[in-house]
């Protein structure tokens, strides 16, 4: 007779088990059971009832994406800071927290004002006349 | 890089076989390939069969005005759901029964014979409404484009007649494919329409 933690632990192993045979057991089933006729067009990648042209690895992304990605960035890690300010801030004054939080998060607004005046935003639109 | 191969889509890669079809009338052998189910036994068959009846999953796919009644049938008032098949999925891939709601037109017919290739076997096909049987109003001397009848295309379990047909018309129309999926009428005790009380 093993241990009774030991014994704990097959429990564990016993119910891992039944619960990967459970996920599993539908698929192996069906895949027996199934009938497996192919229409012409059955493998076929899209769903829509079109025919699909040109390959996935030739969409073109907008290169003008990565500033909203930078700004994502500098908002994330604003946030980023706040979690000291929440993990300290019974510590301090009431006030004091208040206004402090209040400066921090103004000075790092001012990026925000930054990338504003530098025009970010605005969505130049490149396209070559003809 | 699309550009340059835009030019493929002018002409869908089905428009010569959907004029094959039309002339011939019937869709013909749609089957490319068919290895047989791994297994096959006579009892699996009836439980699998059963269990298919009762958990129909019919395709999202309206083509005209007969789809608003089939969206009807989905909702609280018919509700499909008591008969198992309420759950329309967005993918030929996990659906088993596609419902052609309406009117065929010759653009839209190498879109449908895609879609019903790409359902996965079993599958089951019910023509709903006049046009998708036999052209209905369409089928007239001046109609050019619209198909006159769906089974040309692809093959036909259920004809639901109408114009459109009332929700009941499909719900039986359903309750009729799955007579023909399992050999016998769901749900098990039903009383006939003429048995049932009048209010």
């Amino acid at each position: 007779m093993p241990a009774p933690h030991v014994l704990d632990f097959v429990y564990v192993i016993v119910v891992l088990a039944g619960g990967v045979i459970a996920g599993f057991a539908p698929f192996v089933i069906s895949d027996i059971f199934r009938p497996r006729t192919v229409n012409k067009k059955t493998m076929l990648t899209y769903e829509c009832g079109m025919d699909p042209y040109g390959s996935a690895w030739d969409i073109r992304f907008g290169a003008a994406y990565y500033l909203y990605a930078l700004i994502f960035l500098a908002f994330d890690v604003d946030i980023l800071y706040l979690f000291p300010v929440a993990a300290a801030y019974d510590r301090v004054p009431g006030m004091q927290g208040v206004l402090e939080l209040f400066l921090f998060v103004g000075i790092l607004t001012m990026a925000i004002a930054y990338i504003w005046v530098k025009g970010v935003f605005t969505w130049a639109i490149k396209r070559e006349e003809n | 890089m699309g550009d340059q191969e835009r030019g493929k889509l002018g002409v869908h890669s089905y428009a010569a076989e959907l004029q094959e079809r039309l002339k011939r009338g019937e869709p013909g052998n749609l089957v490319v390939r068919d290895p047989g189910p791994l297994f096959q036994n006579k009892i699996a068959d009836e439980i699998f069969n059963l269990c298919r009846a009762n958990s129909l999953w019919p395709m999202t796919f309206g083509l005209a005005c007969c789809a608003i009644e089939m969206m009807s049938l989905g909702m609280a008032r018919f509700d499909i759901s008591r008969f198992g098949s309420e759950v329309f999925r967005p993918s030929p891939r996990q659906s088993d029964l596609m419902i052609v709601a309406g009117t065929v037109n010759k653009k839209m017919a190498s879109a449908v014979m895609t879609l019903y290739d790409q359902m996965p076997s079993p599958k089951w096909v019910i023509a709903m409404g006049n046009c998708a049987i036999s052209g209905g109003p369409f089928a007239v001397e001046e109609n050019y484009n619209v198909i006159e009848g769906v089974d040309k295309l692809i093959p036909v379990d259920v004809y639901v007649p109408g114009c459109p047909p009332r929700p009941e018309g499909l719900l039986e129309g359903i309750l009729k494919l799955q007579e023909k999926i399992s050999g016998v009428r769901h749900p098990f005790p039903q009383r006939k329409m003429s048995d049932a009380p009048s209010y």
